[in-house]
Parts: C-alpha cells; structure tokens; sequence
C-alpha cells in the first residue's frame, strides 16, 4: 500500500466522525509519512509499520468515545437541574428559525418530487404519442426532447436521494442538539 | 503480549517519553516501537486523547527541511499524572510479579 492508498483507506474507515477531525487525523498521519520518505525509506515500508489502517481508525474512534464519555460525564456532574433558559431559547429558536427552514427544506424537496412527477408524465406522453403515431411528423426533434428530459430525470432522482439522505442526517442531529439544550442549558459545547 | 493489557499502559509510556523533553509524532511513534511491541501508528491516537484530556499540548515548529511538525509538550497536569500512575504501576507491577513468582516456587514447596 503506498501513502495515498494508506490514507485513503483510513479515511474511509473514520467514516462518520466529524470533518475536522478526520482532517486532524490525515494531516499527522500524512506528516509521519513525510519524515519518514526524508530519512529515505519508502512509502509502502512506512505503510507497513505503521499498521493496518481499519486497526489505526478504530483506535481513534474508540479515543472519540472515551472523550464523550467523560464529556458526558462531566457534564452530569455539572448538572444541576434543568436551566430555564435553555428551555426558552430551544421554544424560541424552534418557533421563529427551526421549524420554518426545516418546512422550507421538505417543501423543496416535495417540489422536486413534483417536478420529476412532471417530467416522468411528460416523457410518458410524447413516447405514446410516438408509438400511436400522433407525433410521427415531429419524430426528431421529439427524441431530442425526450433525452433532454430524461437528462432532467436523472438529475432529479440523484438530487433527492442526496437531499433525503441528508435531511434525515441534518435533523437527527438537529433533535439531539435540541434535546441536548433542553436538558443541559446552554452552557456547554 | 496480550492487547489489552498494553492498551491500558501505553498512554503513561508516551506520557513519560514526554518527560524527556518535547518531541513530535514520528519520533514518538519510533521511540515506542523501538522499545515495545506496537505499530507505528499506535502512538497518534493516544496523542490524540492525552491532548484532548490536556496532559499534552501541541504546538507547530518549523523543521530544516520540509514542512513545521507539530511538537507534543506534556503540561503541569500531564507531569502530576505522570507522576502518580507512575508510582501506582511499579507498585502494582512488585505486587504482579511477587504473586506470580511466589505462584511458581509456593507450588513446588507445597509438594
């Protein structure tokens, strides 16, 4: 494995922890390799010894962990009933930011449902037409329409499973991080 | 040597290699290998979870050649815990080796 692959394998492995993070990690990996390729050894011999890369990211996942634990830890420590004003903030925010951008972000996505709805019944259309032969006089243009649209089709599908995908993703994160006010106050992180 | 054993003991080797003086991560990772059976890589996420917890802190310092490296530095706090699990380990390692000695030669006296 040369030092690309390496790295491109334990970034793959880390996976879901944060960007920055990763980007942490990569970086003094990726230094490592630098001092060792000026003492002159190679890059696969480097990869070798510093071991398998699936092994190296879960020890720094299970370093991660370790950090929440005692982050949580600290803060039940901490805790001391729960704090009013986080309460408040989280009803407000909700109520006049949160609520409404998540609606926005579902409306666009139920719009682009519409829109692919629109051009699927589109392409449906003319391709009957051609087959009954309404629109034989047109044929070229026609199927030009038809790639265009089915151009169109393809982006829209990629968009929304993209867009689904991340908007579970966003507000799963977005609850914890309410709830997380809700129960702690805003103190912390 | 069984993982998990090492596992538990290897943040108070780095912690210790840091008493030294400060040093960097590729340095680090060879003074461990050299001496203990582990990857190279083994040392970075323990470097990682000593900074986060503040017993090490990090600065960059500009190299001869090539790009600044990051130097690890162990705090007041890192010393302390040096210091008392240090204490803690050997003693635990007289109290290990005495059972298992004793394990060995007790037997034989028994017969």
């Amino acid at each position: 494995m040369n030092k690309t692959e390496y790295l491109k394998s334990l970034s793959n492995e880390l996976g879901h922890m944060p960007y920055g993070d990763v980007k942490d990690i990569i970086q003094s990996i990726e230094e490592h390799f630098d001092e060792g390729l000026g003492e002159g050894r190679s890059e696969e011999e480097i990869a070798a010894s510093l071991g398998d890369p699936k092994e190296l990211a879960a020890e720094f996942k299970d370093g991660v962990k370790f950090n929440q634990i005692m982050k949580k830890r600290k803060r039940l420590k901490d805790y001391a009933g729960p704090d009013g004003r986080g309460r408040i903030f989280v009803i407000l925010f909700n109520a006049f930011v949160g609520i409404e951008c998540w609606l926005l972000l579902l409306a666009a996505i139920i719009a682009a449902f519409c829109f692919l709805a629109a051009d699927l019944a589109f392409i449906g259309l003319i391709v009957a037409g051609l087959i009954t032969g309404t629109l034989t006089e047109f044929m070229v243009p026609f199927i030009f329409l038809i790639l265009t649209l089915a151009c169109v089709a393809v982006f829209l599908v990629a968009l929304l499973i993209l867009g689904i995908k991340y908007y579970a993703k966003g507000l799963k994160s977005y609850i914890r991080w309410n709830k997380n006010i809700w129960n702690y106050g805003l103190g912390e992180d | 040597m069984n993982s998990q054993i090492k596992k538990g003991i290897l943040d108070l080797c780095v912690l210790a290699l840091l008493e030294k003086g400060d040093s960097y991560g590729y340095d680090l990772a060879g003074s461990l290998a050299r001496k203990v059976e582990v990857a190279d890589g083994t040392v970075y996420p323990i470097l990682r979870k000593l900074a986060s917890e503040g017993v090490v802190s990090t600065y960059l310092q500009e190299s001869q050649n090539g790009p600044p490296r990051k130097y690890y530095h162990l705090t007041d706090a890192g010393r302390r815990k040096l210091d008392s699990e240090r204490d803690e380990w050997i003693k635990f390692c007289g109290e290990v080796n005495e059972i298992l000695e004793r394990g060995e030669t007790g037997g034989k006296a028994d017969e």
